[in-house]
């Protein structure tokens, strides 16, 4: 019977991977499901875990086409490491890119409970430390670095791998322009403030002066920013924070600011 | 006056004889026969075995807090058992032979109406060529079995250091020293604490560490591995210990059955029947257990050793020992009252009771090679076993024959194991988990045995805090200072 794959965020299963030790007909059947359900869905191989059984069971397809059956799989030995770009059924329409063990040497049972050992390199062995991960209760997700963790992680966010080749910065270069920007508008209220108690009508018109030419550099910040923004976002484009609405959002913030500031002072300072 | 003798001093027997004797006052004697003359909180081996703690801090003497108790203590070892008397007397018997200095080879025959044993197990280094000579360790590696084991350890684990001091690499290799060993916690608790000394001295960049041990995955344990289970989710402790190792740059070999060691060099099977050499320049690999080499003996003098023992030297208790096959195991396989089933007035706890099969799924190399973890019998489950077999049997003695006996089934007990990853009092880290039951129970939990609401693990500097606090409760409760009953076992 072809089975419903579970996909991300449900978790595989809640009843943990245990190992088989009744081989029966309840374990041909789930091994059945497994094969009709890894061709239904044109897949490389399926953990029983993916299908909502518990039992530690792994169908994958050899090159020839045919189906491995693995029961109660261990890898006992491992050797080299090899980085590449896997999907799994768990996660649909998203890869990673994931470091696996080059060589692998898998002991298993068949269904007549048989053990077993094969040899595995490469993609068959990426493959297979893939599906014997599920039996674990793991996915590939476990076992990417820090920095392709968070890069998944938004991969899951949006929903897909296209355009999401890095992570969303904390800090960017263009923040500096906002700060400058806010320091000058704070220096033109600093103005605003020392006015009041200034009655000399020379001295008021000198810091009048001030706050205007503050207030063009304010201006020219601005405009910086916001060419120099979209420049910089280019390289981040899966970035909430990158795009041009928060670019014009944050622009505009600064401009109402200064023309709070600059209204006040119109009236406040300017003596003319 | 009746008397109950405890066949050996460690955490299960001490547990036992302690509370028996506080139980049954001053009416009934309790007999503890242990060839030491020292206590040893085993788990703390491990810090001595990184020179962070002394031997003095894990040990202390026997005979004060025996005298304190009212508890009789003989310093020697046993040899053997007449459950049913010889032919000048009815009464059973137990044959010791002194170890203490003054009376060193001595034997005596000391007759019991209660027998415990619990001699722990014989530390079989002989098991694989060039370990060791029977329960010796050999030359090649080190052990942190126990506290003078483990102060050798720690000295060569300082030559080591000063090697590397001097630019010398060296390489590392801990784990299980045959492919039938226990006690995976203890070597796994013992490399990331080697782990962690290595990067306080600033030499961790000179140093490799390897892992080899007979479980069939990492995290294994010898309890069948165990699930965290964390936002409805649960990741078996092969995640959880891989994860670890690869953290703390610790290679593994897994599938393991060491078959020689050498000078530098150990030999050994894999499941898949391969084998392999890994070379080292320090090595602490844990030997396998074996029975302690009792002997029974009929009232005629005939060997009735294997009506009494299991094979392995182990005591025969009320397990079911024809379970078969790994599809037949079962929770109630596992023993309830350990009491033996010939001799009703003779128990076993700790790691001296017989355990009806492993508890990790049991493989074989193509080669016929088994290769797997024994089950563990050793730290919170021996102390409960010692002290529900001492229950049992003061009420037999204060109540009557027909008193029911106390149970205490592996496969209805949880367990709690504080695994140290390094010591240190803001540095340090430990692994704490619990695991409910210990055996699997698939009948009453289909999937892995367990119930994973009581079956967590988390690691950090918290759990380090709780492994030293354990570290004293425990040594004031085996001293039997003030209190010393409230602290659960």
């Amino acid at each position: 019977m072809i089975k419903e794959i579970i996909t991300y965020p449900t978790p595989p299963s809640v009843e943990y991977s245990t190992d088989v030790r009744v081989f029966n007909e309840d374990l041909f059947s789930l091994i059945d499901d497994l094969k009709e359900t890894i061709t239904a869905n044109s897949l490389d191989g399926l953990a029983a875990f993916q299908i909502g059984n518990h039992f530690n069971v792994v169908v994958v397809k050899k090159e020839d086409g045919s189906f491995l059956e693995l029961i109660n799989p261990r890898i006992i030995m491992k050797n080299g490491n090899i980085v590449g770009m896997e999907k799994t059924a768990y996660f649909p329409g998203l890869s990673a890119e994931v470091k696996r063990y080059n060589k692998i040497s898998v002991v298993y049972q068949d269904r007549d409970s048989n053990q077993h050992s094969l040899k595995a390199e490469g993609a068959f062995s990426v493959l297979l430390q893939r599906k014997i991960d599920y039996t674990f209760g793991s996915s590939f997700l476990n076992k990417l670095s820090s920095k392709e963790k968070a890069i998944f992680e938004k991969k899951l966010e949006f929903g897909s791998d296209i355009a999401i080749s890095e992570t969303c910065p904390t800090t960017f270069k263009r923040d500096y322009l906002v700060k400058l920007a806010n320091s000058l508008v704070i220096v033109i209220a600093i103005l605003l403030f020392v006015s009041l108690f200034v009655d000399d009508k020379s001295c008021l018109s000198e810091i009048w002066k001030y706050q205007l030419y503050t207030s063009f550099g304010v201006l020219g910040v601005n405009i910086v920013y916001f060419f120099y923004a979209q420049y910089e976002g280019k390289e981040f484009t899966s970035c909430t924070s990158c795009q041009i609405g928060n670019i014009i959002g944050t622009t505009l913030i600064s401009l109402v600011k200064l023309t709070f500031v600059m209204i006040l002072s119109y009236f406040l300072v300017n003596p003319l | 006056m009746a008397r109950l003798i405890v066949l050996g001093g460690g955490v299960s027997g001490h547990t036992a004889a302690t509370f028996a004797a506080k139980w049954l006052g001053s009416a009934h004697e309790v007999v503890v026969v242990t060839p030491n003359a020292k206590w040893n909180w085993i788990p703390s081996n491990i810090w001595v075995g990184v020179g962070q703690m002394s031997k003095e801090d894990v040990t202390f003497d026997l005979a004060p807090v025996y005298a304190k108790a009212g508890i009789t203590y003989k310093q020697a070892k046993a040899v053997s058992l007449n459950p049913a008397g010889n032919e000048l007397s009815e009464r059973p018997f137990v044959t010791i032979e002194y170890t203490e200095q003054s009376r060193a080879g001595e034997n005596e025959n000391i007759e019991y109406d209660y027998v415990i044993n619990a001699t722990g197990p014989k530390l079989n280094f002989g098991a694989t060529p060039g370990l060791g000579e029977g329960d010796s360790l050999g030359e090649h590696t080190v052990s942190v079995c126990t506290a003078d084991h483990a102060v050798h350890a720690a000295d060569e684990l300082n030559k080591c250091i000063q090697k590397m001091k001097s630019g010398e690499r060296q390489k590392f290799l801990i784990g299980t020293g045959h492919g039938l060993c226990t006690c995976q916690g203890a070597a796994f608790e013992y490399i990331f604490n080697v782990e962690h000394e290595l990067k306080k001295a600033g030499v961790r960049d000179m140093a490799d560490l390897k892992w080899i041990s007979n479980e069939s995955f990492l995290g294994d344990f010898g309890v069948g591995g165990l699930h965290m289970k964390s936002m409805g989710f649960a990741v078996s402790s092969k995640i959880f210990a891989e994860s670890l190792f690869t953290e703390r740059n610790v290679d593994w070999i897994i599938g393991a059955h060491v078959n020689k060691v050498e000078a530098g060099k150990v030999h050994y099977e894999l499941l898949d029947g391969d084998m392999g050499e890994e070379d080292f320049d320090f090595s602490m690999l844990i030997p396998p257990f074996a029975g302690v080499g009792l002997k029974a003996y009929g009232k005629d003098g005939s060997d009735i050793t294997d009506t009494i023992f299991a094979p392995n030297g182990f005591l025969k208790v009320d397990a079911n020992y024809g379970a078969g096959a790994y599809e037949n195991w079962k929770a109630s396989d596992w023993p309830l009252t350990y009491q033996n089933p010939t001799y009703s007035n003779m128990f076993a706890c700790g790691i001296a009771f017989a355990p009806p099969h492993a508890i990790s799924k049991p493989m074989k190399s193509p080669n016929g090679t088994p290769i797997g973890p024994t089950p563990p019998r050793t730290g919170m489950p021996s102390g409960i076993i010692g002290k529900a077999v001492a229950h049992s049997i003061c009420d037999r003695i204060l109540k009557g024959e027909d008193a029911p006996l106390h149970e205490a089934s592996m496969a209805h007990m949880g367990a709690a194991c504080v695994a140290s990853a390094g010591k240190g009092l803001f540095t340090g880290t430990a692994a704490a988990m619990t695991i409910y039951p210990v055996v699997p129970d698939f009948e009453k939990y289909p999937g892995t045995g367990r119930d994973t609401d009581y079956t967590f693990g988390e690691i950090g500097l918290a759990g380090h805090w709780i492994k030293h606090i354990l570290h004293h409760l425990f040594m004031h409760k085996a001293k039997l200072n003030v209190g010393w009953t409230l602290i659960p076992e």
